[in-house]
């Protein structure tokens, strides 16, 4: 009684299947296909960020961009400064990322929900204000320039292919640590604070200290999202890092589903798929894109994953239920 | 001074003139209550006695406006609710508080994650103890992988027991544990109860129905109006006038749902 | 320059309130901020612009009629991404109202077009009091929120609709169980809620043109002012819009105007660690 069934099944076919599509991809397509494929990816990374401080921990943050620019600016001044090699960059943004978050989740999560989300919006309103004015640290309104890519031990990312193989096993890695963390004391204490908040205190769990967590864990993504995104992209305006790309990760993760990292993958392929799919359209693209939103938050609110497992479990009711009327 | 009269133990909570107000009503005023390891309290009184404020101020949920309150004979007036939680308090809702989004594995499993969280806890051996447990709650047949909503409202009111039993706590607070169950499953509330004493466990008990105060407490405190009227073993409390008239001057009807 | 500022100030600081109000009146019926309260203001601005500048006629008369197109507005609004999701998770009640914001931020730039507009100002010119030069239109702004603040108060306090609203506000259940239409009297709110954000876009036009994003970064600053008064209080959000405006203005004057929209969630955050629930906080204690 007490074994239970593991279900990472989808988990694996799926890893599976994007290792076989990256694998691939590159070899038949033309660069530019690829360089999306890295973008949606380091995107990816970003909703992961919001999939556990929003599907795991229940905290709506609009700063995630914000974190991501702040990831991408570490790397991108010790990079182009020559401070230290790529290692150090990207482990100077993820950790200098995490720290800052866990610091601004001290003071921000005294307040609650909607507070909380309020006061996000306005940190977001001033890293962007920061990134525009503090020349010295974001290179201003112009941007920051020629920024060299990865290096790892004598191999270099220069094609675009090799900085997507980067960028995916980065991906690789972030997703099987967030499993880990979902399956572990850590991550169950996330979500009964996301359920019962009371229940949690009842359960010892001291809800500031783990909510500051979670906003670490989600800066270290969003940081080492930032790192991925110097490197590939070579040049960082303060116009990627927005209040309305923020807005973006939210549509993405609640398209998907914010159940499980797969809801994230879903969300930021879907969404990726309609902006390159109806390119053509570009016009009317965004109008589009609006009333898409609209119309999957109305007849599925649980997002793409979510609804399909609701759906499979229906169906597995009914045949089991068919098969007990056989019998 | 206990009334079982065994000294040689302490106690593991006190609470030693504890008072709150909200505005003008008084919801507990000098409230004196010890529990020792290993014996069950039963706490009742009419409805707006003050019975579950007396949880949240133990627990902290409440802040206590005066007096103290001692676990393990350490003042612990001034701590966090997670804090006591940690040491040892483990508390059930008069409706549960479970993490309806979760699995029951999950929502069961959270009870051993604090015993780890302890500082001297000693880790859950899972596969000996749970079985135990569920069986005690008659809960041995549910599949652990199924979502919170397949069970009933009793199940789930058992379920945040065996929970809190998990958890090893010291002290157990029940809020109305038996409230809104049939009789099977209030007879598995007051297995769960054994086993708590079992385990050298002391309890409070808030319960209306008094089939169960009276059989498993060993000691009983009446409350009215945030007073305390009177503590003493099960027949005496029976036989009190001033309870009596307690619960008759509140409406006797309101005691009885 | 002190007077001009602080004229000024309480101009732009009233929209705000009242953009905020109209967001703390849906807030207050159905439990949801809305994300799209910022498109209304523009859109509002834009059928102003419509009956003002292409029709040619009266100021007045054209925020009147961009006041009754925004009613309808709000409805539908309400019909399409509130009612149909009113059961889900407050999560997709937020990202479909983030949809509805790209809709009508897009419906906007296709039927407008991207180029800043304006339309007439309520009185053109200026007054000079106590040695400043005040435009009239600051003046007219104060006037009119004031006057729709009154209305507001009115409405709702004194007629039957808004007994109704009020009453659907406090408990959907109970309404419906004595016989009002729970439907109707959330349409109601969420129409008179865009009303409102719209004539202040209709007035806030001629100061900072019209554009189909102006709604984003108003919207911004209605939350702020929201977050100051503390939820789900009307005066709470006249004043934090005072707040708000006051220090916009001030600060761009006299501290950084670089800094001017950092500043306003500065004060916002630095308020909020000192004053977790805002202004106005109500009193609502978990029951365990």
């Amino acid at each position: 009684m007490l074994a239970r069934k593991k279900r990472n099944t989808p988990v694996i076919v799926i890893t599976a299947f994007l290792i076989l599509l990256i694998a691939v991809v590159p070899q038949f397509t033309s660069t530019y296909t690829v360089r999306i494929l890295s973008v949606a990816l380091i995107n990816y990374l970003c909703v992961l960020s919001v999939y556990v401080l929003l599907g795991l921990c229940g905290q709506n943050s609009f700063a995630q961009a914000g974190f991501w620019g702040i990831g991408a600016y570490i790397a991108g001044n010790i990079l182009t400064k020559t401070f230290g090699g790529s290692l150090t960059a990207f482990v100077a943004a993820v950790c200098g990322t995490a720290f800052l978050a866990f610091i601004l989740g001290f003071a921000f999560f005294r307040l609650r929900q909607y507070y909380f989300t309020f006061a996000s919006i306005g940190l977001m309103t001033i890293l962007n204000v920061l990134f525009i004015n503090w020349v010295d640290f974001s290179g201003g309104a112009l941007g920051m320039k020629e920024i060299p890519t990865f290096q790892l031990f004598g191999f270099s990312a220069d094609s675009e292919t090799s900085k997507l193989y980067v960028v995916f096993a980065v991906c690789l890695v972030a997703t099987f640590l967030i499993l880990l963390l979902f399956h572990s004391s850590l991550g169950r204490s996330f979500m009964a604070i996301r359920d019962n908040e009371m229940a949690a205190d009842s359960m010892g769990i001291n809800s500031l200290l783990t909510k500051s967590i979670a906003f670490a864990i989600s800066g270290a993504l969003c940081g080492a999202a930032g790192a991925m995104w110097a490197s590939v992209s070579g040049y960082l305006s303060y116009q990627s890092f927005t209040y309305n790309q923020s807005t973006i990760y939210l549509v993405m993760i609640m398209i998907g589903g914010t159940g499980s990292p797969i809801g994230a993958l879903i969300g930021t392929a879907a969404i990726t798929i309609l902006q390159e799919g109806f390119r053509s359209l570009q016009d009317y693209m965004q109008l589009i894109y609006g009333i898409g939103v609209i119309i999957l938050m109305i007849f599925q609110p649980e997002g793409i994953w979510g609804g399909g497992k609701i759906l499979y479990e229906r169906f597995r009711k009914h045949r089991e239920k068919s098969k007990v009327s056989a019998v | 001074m206990n009334v079982l009269g065994n000294t040689e133990k302490n106690p593991k909570l006190v609470l030693s003139d504890v008072c709150k107000n909200f505005g003008g009503v008084v919801a507990a005023r000098d409230i004196n209550l010890e529990i020792f390891g290993g014996e069950v309290v039963g706490l009742i009184g009419p409805n707006g006695a003050g019975k579950t404020t007396l949880i949240n101020l133990i627990t902290g949920v409440y802040k206590v406006d005066k007096g103290k309150i001692y676990f393990k004979g350490k003042d612990i007036t001034a701590q966090a609710t997670y804090q006591r939680a940690i040491q040892g308090i483990g508390r059930t809702f008069q409706h549960p508080h479970l993490l309806d989004r979760c699995d029951i594995w999950t929502n069961i499993i959270m009870g051993s994650d604090m015993a780890a969280r302890k500082k001297h806890g000693n880790k859950v051996d899972l596969d000996k103890v749970l079985p135990e447990l569920l069986e005690c709650a008659g809960l041995q047949a549910i599949y652990l992988d199924d979502p919170m909503s397949k069970l009933s409202y009793g199940q789930q009111k058992l379920l945040e027991v065996v929970r809190v039993l998990l958890s090893q706590p010291d002290i157990l607070l029940l809020d109305e544990p038996a409230a809104g169950l049939n009789n099977r499953e209030t007879q598995y509330v007051s297995d769960l109860i054994r086993y708590a004493v079992k385990h050298d466990i002391g309890v409070l008990l808030i319960e209306h129905s008094m089939e169960l105060v009276m059989s498993i407490c060993d000691r009983i405190t009446v409350l009215n109006f945030g007073h305390q009227i009177t503590t003493g073993l099960p027949e005496e409390v029976q036989n009190n006038t001033e309870v009596i008239e307690a619960y008759l001057g509140g409406g006797l009807a309101d005691a009885e749902d | 320059m002190f007077i001009q500022l602080l004229i000024s100030g309480i101009a732009v600081g009233v929209i705000y309130g009242l953009i905020a109000m109209g967001m703390v009146l849906i807030f207050r019926t159905v439990g949801i901020m809305n994300f799209a309260q910022g498109d209304f203001l523009m859109f509002g601005g834009y059928f102003a612009y419509t009956f003002n500048q292409m029709f040619g006629l009266n100021i007045v008369i054209s925020l009147i009629l961009a006041a009754l197109c925004m009613g309808v507005i709000g409805v539908i609004f309400m019909r399409t991404s509130y009612w149909a999701l009113r059961k889900a998770q407050a999560k997709a009640i937020i990202v479909s109202a983030m949809g509805a914001s790209i809709v009508l931020r897009e419906g906007a730039r296709h039927i407008w077009g991207a180029i800043p507009l304006t339309l007439d100002r309520v009185k053109e010119g200026s007054v000079v009091l106590a040695g400043a030069t005040i435009q009239w239109q600051y003046v007219a702004i104060i006037g009119i929120a004031l006057l729709m603040m009154l209305l507001v108060y009115f409405l709702l306090e004194k007629t039957f609709i808004g007994n109704i609203m009020q009453a659907t506000a406090q408990d959907q259940y109970m309404s419906s169980l004595v016989g009002i239409p729970v439907v109707v009297s959330i349409g109601l709110t969420f129409a008179l809620s865009a009303v409102i954000t719209g004539i202040c876009g209709g007035l806030l036009a001629p100061i900072f043109f019209l554009n189909n994003t102006m709604g984003t970064m108003a919207g911004s600053k209605a939350f702020a002012a929201i977050v100051i008064g503390g939820f789900g209080s009307v005066p709470g959000a006249i004043i934090g819009g005072l707040i708000v405006g006051l220090v916009e203005q001030f600060g761009g004057a006299y501290i950084s105007s670089t800094y001017q929209l950092a500043l306003i969630y500065i004060v916002l955050i630095v308020f909020l660690m000192f004053r977790p629930k805002g202004l106005f906080q109500e009193k609502i204690q978990e029951k365990a």
